[in-house]
């Protein structure tokens, strides 16, 4: 909470100090500990050492990252007309991985609304796909913008008798529907 | 070293503040355009310190352009907070539907 007021203290400091530099005369006024001159060679030296070192270490960490931790999107294939919360659950022993299909997992819902699978939960940024099927026939349902179809997509973690439980759910259905939907204590579904 | 040790600690303080907000927007928050520009000013910020060691001068003027970038967010934000006083409820939910405002906000 305290971040947000340092930030803006610093900032009006900033601000001020910079302004009064920017526009106040520099003929014939010794430099002094509140507006000095280029510092010591030395000092830029070290300080650019200072700067620099973080930055390459920063840069060559994420490159390194970038190459070995790819997330996959997921492609959500949802029962045609459904509409409700759909749940999935990840590893669950003994339920089946999710297959992956040109470079993302397809996740395929049954009717009754919960997946249970083996795979892990990915975090992340990743691009998600919504579709209806009916049979082999696939149409693809708006996530975001005034027609969204997709909602309150959550994930969380379940205690139980059988261990943890984590979980990725989220609603099929129109803002109306949605925002109309029964008040339920615990889980939607 | 006062402008480098100012400008490079004002840079990151608000630099880390915006990408918290930001980062938030993986969560459902819709995000705010004036973030970014705000996280380029503090960029612009960070540069202005490392030109302050060769030209302390020049290096206000980068950072007073700096600084107006930044206010571009903290401004209006400030203004809400303001206007919506420090009583204000905290939201708990993930779901924007219920309580993500897109108005800029410095306390999410």
């Amino acid at each position: 909470m305290i971040l947000p007021f340092l930030a803006l203290a610093l900032l009006a400091l900033v601000t001020v100090y910079s302004a009064i530099v920017s526009f106040r005369r520099t003929e014939g006024v010794a430099p002094s500990w509140l507006f000095p001159n280029a510092a010591k060679r030395s000092a830029q030296i070290v300080v650019g050492i200072l700067i620099l070192a973080p930055l390459i270490a920063l840069s060559i960490w994420l490159g390194f990252g970038a190459r070995h931790e790819s997330l996959r999107s997921s492609r959500f294939l949802i029962p045609d007309g459904y509409t409700g919360w759909i749940r999935i659950e990840f590893e669950v022993q003994g339920a089946p991985p999710l297959p992956v299909d040109h470079g993302e997992y397809t996740i395929k819902i049954p009717a009754e609304g919960v997946l249970r699978t083996s795979s892990a939960e990915q975090y992340g940024w990743a691009r998600d796909r919504y579709y209806y099927y009916s049979g082999q026939s696939m149409r693809p349902l708006p996530d975001s913008g005034d027609s969204a179809l997709i909602w309150g997509k959550l994930n969380g973690e379940a205690s139980g008798t059988s261990g943890k439980q984590k979980y990725e759910e989220f609603f099929v259905g129109t803002a109306d529907q949605f925002k109309n939907q029964p008040k339920v204590k615990g889980s939607p579904l | 070293m006062l402008p480098f040790c100012l400008y490079f600690v004002a840079s990151v303080i608000t630099g880390f503040h915006v990408y918290t907000l930001l980062a938030l927007t993986v969560y459902g928050a819709p995000f705010n355009p004036l973030e970014f520009v705000s996280l380029l000013g503090s960029l612009l910020l960070l540069i202005a310190a490392c030109i302050s060691l060769f030209r302390p001068y020049a290096a206000a003027r980068v950072a007073l352009i700096a600084c107006l970038l930044i206010w571009s967010f903290y401004a209006p934000a400030t203004a809400n907070l303001m206007r919506n006083g420090f009583h204000r409820h905290k939201i708990v939910s993930c779901n924007h539907e219920y309580g993500w405002d897109a108005i800029p906000s410095i306390d999410r």
